[in-house]
């Protein structure tokens, strides 16, 4: 068996197994987009001026971006340069930790919401009114306490106030799903503008901050911040939030996979028609789900507030749309999100230290991400590329492959 | 037996009594409401009805309201065509966004409006293409290739506006300015359409045709057959790939005459945030549904959409007390609103679904 | 006479799977052909590959005496041949002459419009030239199946068919619109059109044919001329041997009201009512059948009661308790089973494994859902425990249900559903699709139910099944129940009758609620 041929056979079982064709493919997607990203920063390279000096040159053409430069910063720049020595845990990579973080809440919201086979493209604005609930909530109630004390009470508390909200605001598209039949797509977008609207509305008036030009609130006091461990604290970034996200895995996966509840959901998620004839109450589960969907992005809201800014301010980046390439490129997977929220969180994080280190603009992850979107929702791209590697020189070969059944019955 | 508008296309609908009536509620409530307005209005001009109802009769409003439906009813024009021919777009945002960027691009470059209105409909193009090639070719989840092309143009367009320009926002080109028929101008209300950008004309124009190509033409025809039954289009011949590629990519030129529209009408690509698109994308989507997929009820819920939006900008110029940000998401209060009482609509019976002709 | 169709040695393979092979088919021009065969004998297949929609992997295809290769249907439409599918290939919205010139629309300004005048007219030519009664400018969702299946031939003769290609085009029919049907045929071979008619209905085959020609397991197991012919010989041509249909059953000793409804008005989504104030009751210990060509409301029946759909009026009562309202997870608990007649919709999750399947219905259930979290070991257990005891293969309880075939995804939903203890089993369509050694397991099981007390609700297309299997036999036409009957002393030509819409006895008197027999053939339209 020649390299070729056995490197052909493992290919061809890849191609075949389901769970790992979705890493496959993934993965697959993930290349392709950075393929085109770099593309793309040689093409912009070509729009925008700079000196001779400056220039790379590829196929004897100049360029003023060099993508391997760009990506070389996107990665190595976003864990913080380990192979340059002088590596502290407190660099870029409490960073891409932070992203991470996050992007493992919202993440989480939407794989909830696939599973029940609801599109929950909502996930950023109940995470945005999770997060000024939070703010709102815990500044009401800050001076009632302080110091440690304050701590160990008022981020747990911020944490269910985040929650709370978010799950409400989810609950509205549900039960607009749900009793009125409206499509969650259209409602949920629109739910994120008017969740912007309010937000806006409140911050620049009844709750502004004084003492601020922006559009913000009043700054939470320290102690009702995420205390920072092992982790410097320069990056805004708290291993403790770190461990609830991956508890939030835990959580999830066991829910989804032991328990009744998740049974209702992911069969109502695949066969809804299958669902009801196990007696699943169609209604109840698309509300509880979005429900809970709204609340993991409401904490994600919380945890931005109590962990990055301190504070809610206007202009919220956008985790609930990250949220939803996480979770499809993690196959709505909760363990997969984990490490897709790691892959993204890199990204994210990268991206200043691009900007820093080049002039290309931020807005590259954001393509990026509408790419790994596009790519991971096409697997028959990939299978048709896997299968004309396999096939290539391989003649073909009578397959046994058990007709499925209940075609043949009528 | 030709279709129109909303009645004749819910007598199909499974429980139409139902929608019937909320359609027919929102219209009645609507059209009294303003009649009201209008009456009250007369009675006590200086009430703040009266304030109202100028506002409501202001030749102002209709003008903004016109200029306001570009954009939305273009793109839903455009997804008409898409989801009829039984693939959901829901990436007319994006394709506006891509289309608002380009268009200001091309004619800074060039310095013609036009050829700048061309590039913005070309860029819309490639993008309808690609999400075409991903759903028709590669069988892509239709809403989540939609998706990814609104977020593509969403990161796309403020990135080449920071390589090119320096900042999301471009600066400002020419814009086409107005085509002022004399004489019809003058009428007073109704005169704002005789005295409008010449976007507007060309909305006139898609309206029109859109109806026509639906209701007169074999390709009209068979973009219906080919969103309600491919099968029964395939089996008499008609490739229902082609026929979706076609109404795909149709979707892409007037989504595209929409973004570029609404860019070169005010001279300028804002792309912090959602960018200008703002959402427009996805009103024009629950402006279609509400229209019935016909595209003169399409065009219809959009002037009900933009003369809102008209509305309060010239409240606001008039001081009237509501704060801005709140008056800002009515449109999209609305469109919940619109959507939870019609519910569900007759979507085309194998919109969504992938459609693989003959065997393997 | 000379041959218009001749297929010459056919085979068509698909991976794992022979579906036909070598067959040899000849079909006479002015005739009708019948091609006869069980479920997955194969007929449908071989025409697929006339009509173009398969390349056959050997064999040759000869129209009027010329080799053809056709590409895809498009090549055989304009080689003059038209398929009729089972499944109408019709667009709802569109009006009937829209379907019919659909891809063929006349047009006139050189192409800008379609000649919407000249297609009504050729449409109306046409089904004037062949008797047929249709209206032009209907919607089809608005008109009776007999009318579209009309239709769907006027769709072929538009484009110039001579040959047809009808599969099974009686399945949807009433039998009154069945002998519609056959007096269009005649009509057609008697203007010179040739017909292929695909069946599994001997008696029909028999009536409506010239030739037949059956077909088992892919192969061609004999042509004959229908008028020389018996049912019995072509029952053993189609099967290979000779089956007993009839069901050793032990006198019922029932029991107490298990089940009963009373009233029951379910409308369908364009509020016609699909079924129409029908009451029964079932008892313990017996087995009550509902017959009925498909689409008379049972569908719609057995959702009500079973909890799927909630009633428009009436009542509902289970082991004595008011259910009309009562949500199917409760009337589940209570001791319902349903063995669904959508077993790929509705019966399995089919990306789910048995295991997960095992636990549908059940996953709330103290047994296996204990204060909300789900037992495995034990689902294994009892999805293990369903695979041996009803022989379903292969036995894998990590299997997905989508990989195993339809007779054995029938198997595990039946063994869930007889093991889950219950009171009142509801069975649609238990058996069908199903092999005849699985059918044969299935009906004891049944009975060993009703042995049991066990209350069962049996509905079936299958005559033989409901009127072997029932102690009391319900005939439902046109959303109600036309009579209940003692199933052991009624004919099958009574109950036939009875599905038609008819009551034996007052045939001669002609009531009123009965449609009359003598009604003009061509008039359809009413069906709702």
């Amino acid at each position: 068996m020649s390299v070729r041929d056995r490197g052909r056979a493992v290919l061809e079982r890849l191609v075949g197994a389901s769970a790992t064709e979705r890493i496959l493919i993934s993965t697959a997607a993930l290349v392709l987009s950075i393929l085109v990203g770099a593309v793309l920063v040689l093409i912009a390279g070509r729009m925008t001026t700079c000196t001779a000096n400056e220039a790379v040159y590829y196929f004897g053409t100049g360029f003023c971006y060099d993508p391997i430069v760009v990506f070389d910063r996107l990665f190595l720049g976003a864990l913080g340069d380990p192979f340059s020595g002088g590596w502290s845990p407190d660099g870029q990579f409490s960073v891409t930790l932070r992203e991470t973080t996050l992007l493992l809440f919202t993440g989480l919201s939407v794989a909830l919401a696939f599973r029940a086979g609801i599109f929950n493209i909502g996930t950023q604005g109940q995470m945005v009114v999770g997060a000024l609930a939070t703010a709102l909530g815990v500044l009401w109630v800050s001076p009632l306490v302080s110091g440690v004390v304050g701590t160990v009470l008022l981020v747990p508390f911020g944490i269910v106030v985040g929650a709370v909200f978010g799950g409400l605001y989810g609950a509205i598209p549900g039960l607009l799903k749900a009793y009125a039949d409206a499509n969650e797509v259209i409602t949920t977008i629109m739910l994120n503008f008017i969740a912007t609207g309010v937000a806006l509305y409140l911050v620049s008036g009844a709750f502004k901050d004084p003492e601020s030009a922006a559009n913000q609130t009043v700054p939470l006091p320290e102690y009702a911040q995420f205390p920072t461990v092992l982790f410097g604290g320069r990056q805004d970034f708290s291993l403790i939030a770190l461990a609830f996200g991956i508890l939030a895995i835990g959580g999830l996966y066991y829910l989804l996979e032991h328990t009744a509840f998740g049974y209702d959901v992911r069969t109502s998620g695949i066969q809804p028609d299958a669902a009801e004839y196990g007696g699943v109450d169609a209604a109840r589960t698309i509300v509880a789900s979005l429900t809970l969907s709204g609340a993991l992005g409401g904490i994600a809201g919380a945890m931005y507030v109590m962990m990055v800014l301190g504070t809610f301010q206007t202009g919220f980046p956008d985790y609930g749309f990250d949220g939803i390439t996480v979770s499809i490129l993690a196959g709505n997977n909760p363990l997969g999100v984990g490490i897709a929220a790691l892959l993204f969180g890199v990204l994210k994080s990268g991206t200043t230290v691009v900007q820093f280190a080049t002039d290309v603009p931020p807005q590259l992850v954001g393509v990026l991400r509408g790419l790994i979107i596009l790519f991971v929702a096409m697997p028959e791209f990939f299978r048709l590329i896997g299968k004309r590697v396999t096939d290539a020189g391989s003649k073909p070969v009578a397959t046994d492959g058990g007709r499925p059944g209940g075609e043949d019955d009528e | 037996m030709s279709e129109t508008s909303i009645d004749s296309a819910s007598r199909s609908d499974d429980g139409f009594f139902e929608r019937y009536s909320s359609r027919a509620l929102i219209a009645a409530v609507t059209v009294s409401a303003i009649a009201a307005l209008l009456v009250g209005g007369w009675l006590f001009p200086d009430s703040i009805v009266g304030t109202f109802a100028d506002v409501v009769t202001s030749r102002n409003t209709l003008s903004s309201a016109l200029r306001l439906s570009v954009p939305i009813a273009f793109a839903a024009l455009g997804g008409i065509f898409s989801e009829k021919s039984g693939v959901i777009n829901i990436g007319l945002e994006g394709l506006l966004i891509i289309s608002a960027f380009t268009a200001i691009y091309v004619t800074d470059v060039t310095g013609g409006v036009w050829v700048g209105f061309g590039g913005g409909v070309l860029a819309s193009v490639l993008l309808a293409l690609l999400f075409a090639v991903v759903t028709i070719e590669f069988r892509a989840d239709q809403i989540i290739a939609g998706l990814a092309v609104w977020l593509i143009a969403l990161g796309l367009a403020p990135f080449a506006s920071q390589v090119i320009y320096g900042g999301p926002n471009t600066p400002t080109v020419p814009t086409p300015g107005s085509i002022t028929v004399p004489v019809l101008a003058d009428i007073p209300f109704f005169g704002a359409l005789f005295s409008a950008s010449p976007s507007v004309y060309l909305l006139f124009l898609a309206v029109g045709l859109s109806w026509y190509v639906f209701e007169r033409t074999t390709f009209g025809r068979w973009i219906r057959a080919s969103g309600e039954n491919p099968k029964a289009l395939d089996t008499a011949g008609v490739s229902v790939t082609r026929v979706r590629y076609a109404a795909v990519l149709l979707s892409g030129v007037l989504s595209g005459m929409g973004g570029a529209a609404l860019s070169l009408d005010l001279g300028q690509f804002t792309g912090n945030g959602p960018t200008m698109v703002n959402g427009k994308g996805f009103i024009a989507i629950v402006a279609y549904l509400f229209g019935n997929y016909n595209p003169i009820g399409a065009f219809l819920s959009t002037l009900l959409f933009a003369g809102l939006d008209a509305m309060q900008t010239v409240l606001q110029l008039q001081g009237i007390g509501v704060p801005r940000q709140l008056i800002r998401i009515t449109p999209f209060v609305v469109v919940i609103v619109v959507l939870a009482l019609v519910g569900r609509t007759r979507i085309p019976e194998a919109a969504g679904e992938h459609y693989e002709s003959g065997e393997e | 006479m000379d041959t218009a169709v001749h297929l010459d040695g056919i085979t068509k393979r698909f991976p794992g799977v022979v579906a036909n092979d070598n067959v040899d088919f000849a079909v006479e021009r002015g005739t009708v052909h019948a091609l006869l065969g069980e479920n997955g004998a194969g007929k449908t297949t071989l025409m697929n590959v006339l009509y173009g929609l398969y390349d056959p992997t050997s064999g040759r295809v000869l129209v009027d005496g010329a080799e053809r290769s056709f590409e895809s249907p498009r090549d055989a439409i304009d080689a003059g041949i038209g398929m009729i599918h089972q499944h109408f290939m019709l667009v709802d919205p569109m009006t009937v002459t829209e379907n019919i010139t659909l891809g063929n629309e006349p047009e006139k300004w050189g192409g800008l419009a379609v000649d919407r005048a000249a297609a009504r007219d050729t449409v109306v030519d046409l089904s004037e030239r062949y008797g047929f009664d249709v209206d032009p400018d209907a919607r089809i969702e608005d008109v009776s199946v007999g009318e579209q299946q009309r239709v769907e031939i006027l769709k072929a003769l538009y484009r110039g068919a001579d040959i047809l290609i009808l599969d099974e085009p009686t399945a949807v029919l009433t039998p009154q619109e069945v002998e519609e049907l056959f007096e269009v045929l005649e009509e057609l071979t008697a203007q010179g059109k040739t017909i292929i008619f695909i069946t599994h209905k001997l008696g029909e085959a028999m009536r409506a044919a010239d030739d037949i020609t059956v077909l088992r397991d892919g192969r061609n197991v004999g042509t004959v001329d229908a008028a020389e012919t018996t049912r019995e010989d072509l029952a053993e041509l189609m099967v290979g041997r000779e089956v007993i249909l009839d069901v050793e059953k032990s006198p019922a000793e029932t029991g107490d009201v298990v089940a009963s409804a009373s009233e029951i008005v379910v409308e369908d989504e364009r509020g016609v009512r699909a079924v129409d104030g029908v009451s029964f009751e079932v008892r313990a210990g017996e087995v009550f059948g509902i017959a009925g060509v498909d689409g008379n409301g049972q569908s719609e029946l057995t959702e009500a009661v079973t909890g799927l759909e909630l009633p428009d009026s009436g009542r509902i009562e289970f082991l004595g308790d008011d259910v009309t309202e009562t949500s199917r997870r409760s009337r589940i608990d209570a001791g319902m089973s349903y063995i669904p007649e959508d077993r790929q919709d509705r019966g399995l999750v089919m990306d789910f494994d048995l295991v997960e399947n095992g636990l549908l219905g059940s996953q709330h259930t103290p047994e296996f859902g204990p204060n909300g979290r789900i037992d495995w070991n034990h689902s294994r257990e009892h999805a293990e425990a369903i695979i041996d005891e009803y022989d379903v293969r292969p036995p894998n309880a990590d299997a997905t249900s989508e990989s195993l075939s339809g007779g054995n995804q029938q198997k595990f939903i039946v063994g869930r559903e007889f093991d889950r203890d219950p009171e009142l089993v509801v069975a649609a369509h238990p058996t069908r699709g199903v092999d005849v050694g699985s059918i044969e397991f299935i009906h004891e099981r049944l009975l060993e139910l009703r042995a049991q007390g066990v209350a069962v609700l049996l509905i079936s297309s299958k005559l033989e099944e409901v009127q072997g299997l029932s102690d009391r036999l319900a005939v439902m036409y046109e959303g109600e129940f036309m009579d209940v009957v003692d199933p052991a002393t009624t004919t099958e030509e009574q109950l036939g009758l009875l599905m038609a819409g008819e009551h034996p006895d007052e045939r001669a008197t002609g009531s009123e609620e009965s449609p009359q027999p003598e009604r003009n053939a061509a008039s359809g339209g009413e069906h709702a």
